[in-house]
């Protein structure tokens, strides 16, 4: 592990820049916020900035472009479950339900 | 049978026959990854259910007429900024320089601080306008609450984070160091950078 660190132990440039794509991320969710268009539209926006500032995070800070594919692939684990507690409850919600809470 | 190896030879052999590290990592590094990834289930269902009372709501208020957005904004920048100083920290201690692991662990330490701060000002302004766990002067009795558990969880774990990075540098400060416990914090306070990504999307900006 050690001589492979070395490849990469001064990379100060590429923090930088990921730093600095991170920022115009985030403007770019900012604007997405902003802007008057279709909730579902809009929430599919932000769901892909998000996915695509996790991914540059966890892939440049936290290194994981370096690690083995089965240390990668068990990061998955808590998006996916998401998506499942997601598919399960959001159903719920397309009927008659919001008699289910009331503004006080 | 001589040239071709047994089933339990083969076993033994591969990366799961003990004696190697199949994921490649040291073992604080596989445990810091293990508690990310909990971590982040606990997170996801947070999320989630926010997401299910919202839909099930009637209204939601609009939270650019409750929030400070240049404040939220200004937060999510510094804590952005805190995740890349650590990453460079981590690139000084990997060098063996703990002089600049240490410089960068300090201004990761302010920018936690900072972060803190903010939301401290934040929650007390909340607080001031009438808005608890239980009820909130703008709509939904879970639009607050949401927010408290949700903001409250993540600043816990800014507050959890800054303590680590704190022993971090005082260690590094003592020559106490290696790049391996400068990496695991490095990875933790990532994660609490992930986590504002997504609360940052998801309750301010949706």
């Amino acid at each position: 592990m050690a001589e492979h660190h070395d490849q990469h132990s001064i990379h100060y440039k590429t923090y930088l820049m990921t730093w600095f794509w991170l920022l115009v991320l985030t403007a770019l969710a900012l604007g997405v916020g902003y802007t008057h268009i279709n909730a579902t539209l809009k929430a599919l926006l932000l769901v892909c900035t998000t996915l695509f500032k996790i991914l540059v995070i966890a892939a440049f800070f936290m290194h994981l472009r370096y690690e083995r594919l089965n240390l990668i692939l068990i990061t998955l684990t808590p998006l996916i479950l998401a998506v499942i507690l997601f598919s399960f409850t959001f159903p719920e919600t397309l009927g008659n339900a919001t008699h289910l809470i009331r503004v006080r | 049978m001589d040239s071709t190896l047994t089933e339990q030879q083969r076993i033994l052999a591969s990366d799961w026959g003990g004696g190697k590290s199949p994921f490649g990592t040291s073992w604080s590094k596989f445990m810091m990854w293990i508690f990310i990834i909990s971590d982040a289930l606990t997170f996801a269902a947070f999320l989630i259910t926010y997401g299910f009372m919202r839909s099930i709501s009637p209204e939601w208020p609009k939270q650019t007429e409750v929030f400070n957005m240049v404040l939220i904004t200004f937060m999510t920048f510094v804590l952005i900024s805190s995740s890349a100083v650590m990453a460079m920290a981590v690139a000084a201690a990997r060098a063996a320089n703990p002089k600049l692991a240490f410089r960068f662990l300090v201004l990761t330490i302010v920018g936690g601080l900072i972060f803190l701060g903010c939301q401290a000002f934040e929650w007390t302004h909340l607080i001031e306008e009438g808005a608890r766990l239980t009820h909130n002067p703008w709509g939904v009795p879970q639009f607050a609450a949401s927010f408290f558990v949700i903001t409250g969880f993540h600043g816990f774990h800014v507050f959890s984070g800054v303590t680590i990075l704190s022993i971090v540098a005082i260690r590094a400060a003592m020559g106490k160091y290696s790049g391996d416990g400068v990496e695991n914090a490095g990875l933790y306070w990532h994660f609490v950078d992930v986590v504002w990504v997504f609360v940052f999307a998801f309750f301010y900006l949706l």
